[in-house]
C-alpha cells in the first residue's frame, strides 16, 4: 500500500474526507462530478477561500473548493521539528526582484487545505476603522468600497467562528463585542513587551488570537509549545482546516486536495465556463456555474494572468490593467536584544502581548498609515536564521550567539506599505512542473513605506532599552501580502467591486488577500474572513433576487 | 500578641447571653434607615426567643458535622495548593506552609469526627487556629503577587496569578473547625457565643459569606474557561441562592425547620462532588487526556477545588441541626 502521507496521493475521496480531529479517522464528504456544473468552484482553501467554501454550503450552494496542498490531520501528521514543517509551505519556484526582493515560502504563503492559516501565528485582528476610508479620513492611499461598520458585524461572525481568545476588553477602537474566549496567561516574552511599554507610557493589551484558551469541541486548549508557525499538532489553533473547513463538509462542500488549478476556461457567453486542474496524476476539468479564485496575491493574479484568452488577451478580470498591480506586503522589521531574566521565547504563541498605540495615534509621525508590533518567539532554526542572514553570523560565533537564545527578547512590526502599481506580480516564461508560467514578483519600498519602519525601529529599540535589552539588533523582514486583485467602486481602478465579483465576468470573483485596496497596520487573515463571510452572505443575497447570472454594471 | 488572642480568635465563652431579647425591627419611631441599620445589627448580635439551650448529645452531634466540613475543605485545600504550588516549583519555602497547615486541619478535623465526647482538645484549637492565620497569610501574599504584576488587578492577572480562593478555603476551614470546638465545649444550658454574635448566627453567617466566596472564585475561573460547558453554571447559580438563604438564618437566627434551605445546602454539597466529577472529565479534554496526566491534572481545571462546596454545606447543615434541635417542643 502507497504511504497515506497527504502528499503523494489525495485523501478526500471516494466520499470521504480526512477528520482532522481523529487519527486515521475519516468524515463523509458529497462528491461531484466533474461534468456536473456546480455552483461555485472555489480555488484555494485558506483565509478567503476556506470561508468562502463555508459560507456558500451553508447558503445551500453545491461547492467544489480545490487546493493545490494536502489535506492534513494535525495530530499525526505534524512534526515538531521546524525542517519537517516546511512542507506546509508554497515552496515551488517564483522570481523576487525589485529594490527589496520578497522572501517567499514559509514567509508568507501556505499549500495546505486550509492554506496559510494553517501554520498563521493567529494573531486576529480588526482594521482600524478609519482605514476604510483611508483617502476620505486620513489623506493617503485610497478608500475601500466597503463601510467599516458592515465589517464590524463580519469581524464579529469571525470571532465567533474561530472562538478567539482575547482581552476581556480591548483598548484601541470602537466597542467590539466580547471575545468568546478570555485571554491567554502572559509568556515572559509578551511580558516583556507589556512592562516597557508601561516605561515608554503607551498602552499594551492581550493580544486577540485563534488559539483556545478553552476546549471547544474535541479541540484542546493550546499547550503552550510554542510551535505554530510550524502547524499547530494539537488542534489548538482554530485555522480554516479545523473550524471553517468541517462547518463546510457537513454543508456538503467537497473539498479536492493535491487539486492545481492551472488555467479558468472561458465561455462564448463571456462567462467562466470552469477550471481545468490536475490531480492523481492527470489534468482534469470541472465545470461551475460559477468560479472563485482566491489563491493569495501572488497565485491569484498568476491564474488570472495565465488564463488569458482571444477574449481576454491580457489576463481574466484585467480591463483596468491593475490584475497583478499594487502587491503589498507588509514591513515586519523587528528589534532583538538580550535580557538577563531568563525569556525561553520559544514558549506559547510568540505574539501574545501587542501594542496598536501607533495604529490609532496620528501625531508624532512622518508618515501615512500605521504600524502595531507584537512580542516575538523564533523557534530556534528560524533564529538561526535571522542571526545568519540579519548579523552574517556563521561557525563558532553563531554557535556562541544561539547560547544566549533563552534570553532573548524583540519585537516585530506589522507596518502598513502603501500601493504602488510598479510593486507587482507577472508571469515569466519558465514554466513550473505543472507547465504553467512561473510568477515573477517585484518589490520595492516606497518613501513613506521607508519613514514608516524607520519610526518603528527607532521607537522599538527606545522601547527595548528601557525594557533592559542591550545588544540591539535590527531585522528588516516582510510578512503577509495584499492588494494585486484589489477591490473598489470603480471598474478602471479596481479589479472586483465590494462584492468580490469581477467588473469583467460577472461568474467570475476573487476572495482572499489579494481584494485589500490598502493592508493598514495589522495582520490580514482576520479581514480576510470578514470580507468572505460578508461576500458569502452578498452572493445568497444575489441568488435571491435573481442577479448572479445577469451581467454586473458598473455603480 | 494580645493575652487574649487565641481566646478572641477562637471566641469568648463567658459572657452571658444577650439579655436585649426585646428589640424588634424595626423599631416603630426609626423608620429611617439610619437608625434601622443599626437596630437590625444590633438583632443580630442577640439570641431569638423561645431557642432553648441545646443537650450535650446533640452539642457532639453538630461539632462532628462541622468538622467534617472543615475537614473537607482542609482536603481541597491540600489537595489544590499541593498540586499548584507544586506547579510553581515551591519557589519560596512559604509555599509548604498551606501543606502542612491543612493537613493539620484534616488531623484535627479526623479527631473531631472521631470523638464523640464533649470535652474539647487544645490541639485541635491551635490547629484550626492555625489554619486561619496561615489562610489569612495566603490570603495577603496572593493579593501581593497578584498586584505587583505587570498591569495589576486586571482580568488576566487575577485569572492567572495566584488565586484568592485558596487560601480563602484554609482560613474557613479555620473557622469552621475553631467554631466546632466551641460548640463541643460549651456548658450545658448555656448559648454560647462566637465571633461577637450567637454560635447558630456566627457559623450561618461564615457559611454564607464562604459558599458566596467559593461561588465568586468559581465564576472568575469559569468566566476564564468562558462558559465552555453549559455546566459550568450550576456552581455559579446555585451556591449563591444557598449562600443567601444561609445570610438569611444568620439574619433569622429562630429556630426553626428550614426544608428548602437544607434541600439546597444538600444539593450545593452534591455539586461540590459532582464538581470534581465534572473536572475530571475537563482534565481529559486537554492535549493527550488522562494518559498526560502529569501535565494535564495541573493545566485543567482544578479537581481537588470543587469539594469546598461540599465542607461548607456540610457546615450550613449543621447549624441547621443545631436550629432545629433547639426548637421548644
Ligand atoms: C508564517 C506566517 C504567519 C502568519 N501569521 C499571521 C497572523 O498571525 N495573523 C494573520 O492575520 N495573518 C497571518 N499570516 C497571514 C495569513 O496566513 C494570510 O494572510 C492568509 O492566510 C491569506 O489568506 P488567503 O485566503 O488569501 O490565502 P491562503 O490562506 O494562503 O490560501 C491560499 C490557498 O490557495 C491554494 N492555491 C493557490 N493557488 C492555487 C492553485 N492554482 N490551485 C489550487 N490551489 C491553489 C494554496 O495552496 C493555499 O492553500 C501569516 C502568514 C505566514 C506565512
Ligand atoms: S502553542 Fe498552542 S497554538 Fe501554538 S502550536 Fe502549541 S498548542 Fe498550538
Amino acid at each position: 500500500m502507497a504511504t497515506d502521507d497527504g502528499m503523494t496521493a489525495p485523501r478526500a475521496v471516494s466520499g470521504q474526507a480526512p477528520d482532522v480531529f481523529r487519527r486515521g479517522a475519516w468524515v463523509p464528504m458529497r462528491q461531484y462530478p466533474d461534468s456536473e456544473e456546480v455552483d461555485f468552484v472555489i480555488v484555494g482553501t485558506g483565509a478567503g477561500g476556506g470561508t468562502l467554501a463555508c459560507k456558500l454550503a451553508e447558503h445551500g450552494f453545491s461547492v467544489v473548493a480545490m487546493d493545490a496542498g494536502p489535506y492534513w490531520r494535525p495530530l499525526e501528521d505534524f512534526a515538531s521539528d521546524e525542517a519537517e514543517q516546511q512542507k506546509l509551505y508554497w515552496r515551488d519556484e517564483r522570481i523576487v526582484d525589485g529594490d527589496n526582493p520578497i522572501d517567499m515560502g514559509g514567509n508568507n504563503s501556505g499549500k495546505s487545505v486550509g492554506g496559510s492559516t494553517v501554520h498563521f501565528a493567529m494573531v486576529s485582528l480588526r482594521f482600524r476603522p478609519e482605514w476604510f476610508k483611508a483617502r476620505t479620513k486620513l489623506g493617503y492611499a485610497v478608500d475601500w468600497p466597503i463601510d467599516w461598520r458592515e465589517m464590524w458585524h463580519y469581524y464579529t461572525e469571525v470571532e465567533q467562528a474561530l472562538a478567539i481568545s482575547g482581552p476581556v476588553s480591548y483598548p484601541w477602537g470602537p466597542h467590539r463585542p466580547r471575545y468568546p474566549r478570555r485571554p491567554h496567561p502572559m509568556s515572559a516574552a509578551g511580558e516583556f513587551l507589556a512592562s516597557s511599554a508601561e516605561k515608554m507610557g503607551i498602552g499594551w493589551s492581550s493580544t486577540p488570537i485563534a488559539t483556545l484558551s478553552a476546549p471547544r469541541g474535541l479541540a484542546p486548549p493550546c499547550v503552550y509549545r510554542g510551535f505554530c508557525v510550524i502547524g499547530c499538532s494539537t488542534n489548538a489553533k482554530q485555522s480554516v482546516l479545523n473550524t471553517w473547513l468541517p462547518r463546510a463538509l457537513d454543508a456538503n462542500a467537497e473539498i479536492r486536495d493535491l487539486a492545481m488549478v492551472s488555467r479558468i476556461e472561458m465561455g462564448s457567453r463571456g462567462l467562466a465556463t470552469g477550471v481545468h486542474y490536475y490531480r492523481d496524476g492527470r489534468w482534469r476539468f470541472q465545470k461551475a456555474k460559477n468560479v472563485v479564485v482566491a489563491g493569495y496575491a501572488v497565485e491569484t493574479p498568476r491564474l488570472l494572468l495565465n488564463s488569458a484568452c482571444a477574449q481576454f488577451p491580457d489576463g481574466l478580470a484585467n480591463s483596468s490593467g491593475l490584475v497583478g498591480k499594487n502587491l503589498m506586503p507588509q514591513s515586519n522589521h523587528g528589534v532583538y536584544g538580550l535580557v538577563d531574566q531568563e525569556i525561553r521565547w520559544y514558549k506559547a504563541p510568540p505574539s501574545l502581548s501587542i501594542t496598536e498605540h501607533w495604529n490609532y495615534t496620528d501625531t508624532g509621525k512622518d508618515f501615512f498609515g500605521g504600524y502595531a508590533y507584537m512580542s516575538q518567539g523564533p523557534l530556534p532554526t528560524a533564529w538561526a536564521g535571522s542571526l545568519t542572514s540579519s548579523r552574517g553570523l556563521w561557525g563558532e560565533k553563531l554557535v556562541r550567539e544561539m547560547e544566549k537564545y533563552n534570553h532573548q527578547v524583540g519585537l516585530k512590526i506589522v507596518g502598513e506599505v502603501l500601493p504602488q502599481e510598479k510593486n507587482q506580480v507577472t508571469l515569466t516564461d519558465e514554466k513550473d512542473a505543472y507547465g504553467i508560467p512561473i510568477p515573477r514578483i517585484t518589490f520595492s519600498y516606497g518613501e513613506n513605506d521607508k519613514r514608516l519602519y524607520e519610526h518603528a525601529v527607532r521607537f522599538m529599540s527606545q522601547q527595548m532599552e528601557v525594557g533592559g535589552a542591550r545588544d540591539l539588533f535590527v531585522e528588516s523582514d516582510t510578512a503577509h501580502l495584499g492588494g494585486t486583485a484589489k477591490m473598489g467602486d470603480d471598474p478602471r481602478t479596481s479589479v472586483v467591486n465590494a462584492d468580490c465579483r469581477s467588473w469583467d465576468i460577472p461568474n467570475l470573483w476573487v476572495c482572499d488577500g489579494s481584494v485589500f485596496p490598502t493592508v493598514g497596520g495589522v495582520n490580514p487573515s482576520l479581514t480576510i474572513q470578514a470580507i468572505a463571510c460578508r461576500t458569502g452572505d452578498r452572493i445568497a443575497e444575489m441568488a435571491r433576487r435573481g442577479e448572479l447570472t445577469r451581467r454586473t454594471t458598473p455603480a | 500578641m494580645p493575652p487574649d488572642f487565641w481566646r478572641r480568635l477562637t471566641g469568648t465563652r463567658t459572657r452571658e447571653p444577650s439579655r436585649a431579647l426585646t428589640l424588634t425591627a424595626p423599631d416603630r419611631e426609626s423608620i429611617d434607615l439610619a437608625s434601622y441599620l443599626p437596630a437590625r445589627l444590633r438583632k443580630l448580635d442577640t439570641l431569638p426567643e423561645r431557642a432553648a439551650p441545646l443537650d450535650a448529645q446533640t452539642r457532639v452531634e453538630v461539632a462532628r458535622g462541622m468538622n467534617r466540613g472543615a475537614g473537607v475543605l482542609a482536603g481541597s485545600v491540600l489537595f489544590d495548593s499541593a498540586i499548584e504550588h507544586y506547579r510553581g516549583g515551591f519557589h519560596n519555602p512559604a509555599m509548604f506552609f498551606p501543606l502542612v497547615s491543612s493537613t493539620l486541619s484534616i488531623i484535627a478535623s479526623a479527631s473531631g469526627v472521631g470523638d464523640n465526647t464533649p470535652s474539647v482538645r487544645r490541639e485541635r484549637h491551635v490547629a484550626y487556629a492555625a489554619a486561619a492565620a496561615t489562610g489569612f497569610a495566603g490570603l495577603a501574599f496572593h493579593a501581593y503577587n497578584v498586584g505587583k504584576r505587570t498591569g495589576g488587578f486586571s482580568w488576566t492577572n487575577v485569572f492567572y496569578g495566584a488565586p484568592l480562593g485558596a487560601p480563602a478555603a484554609l482560613v474557613l476551614s479555620g473557622l469552621l473547625g475553631v467554631a466546632a470546638e466551641r460548640v463541643r465545649d460549651a456548658a450545658p444550658g448555656q448559648r454560647p457565643r462566637l465571633y461577637g454574635m450567637p454560635e447558630s448566627r456566627a457559623i450561618a453567617a461564615v457559611t454564607s459569606a464562604g459558599l458566596a466566596g467559593t461561588a465568586a472564585e468559581a465564576a472568575l475561573l469559569h468566566f476564564r474557561g468562558a462558559f465552555q460547558d453549559p455546566f459550568m453554571y450550576l456552581p455559579v447559580t446555585i451556591p449563591p441562592v444557598t449562600a443567601a438563604m444561609m445570610a438569611a438564618v444568620a439574619v433569622d437566627g429562630r429556630p426553626r425547620k428550614r426544608p428548602v434551605t437544607r434541600f439546597l445546602l444538600r444539593l450545593t454539597a452534591f455539586l461540590g462532588f459532582a464538581g470534581t466529577g465534572f473536572h475530571i472529565i475537563g482534565v481529559h479534554r486537554n492535549m493527550g487526556g488522562w494518559k498526560n496526566w502529569t501535565q494535564n491534572i495541573q493545566n485543567g481545571p482544578p479537581i481537588p477545588a470543587p469539594p469546598s462546596f461540599t465542607g461548607l454545606a456540610l457546615a450550613g447543615l449543621s447549624v441547621l441541626k443545631m436550629l432545629e434541635r433547639s426548637r421548644r417542643e
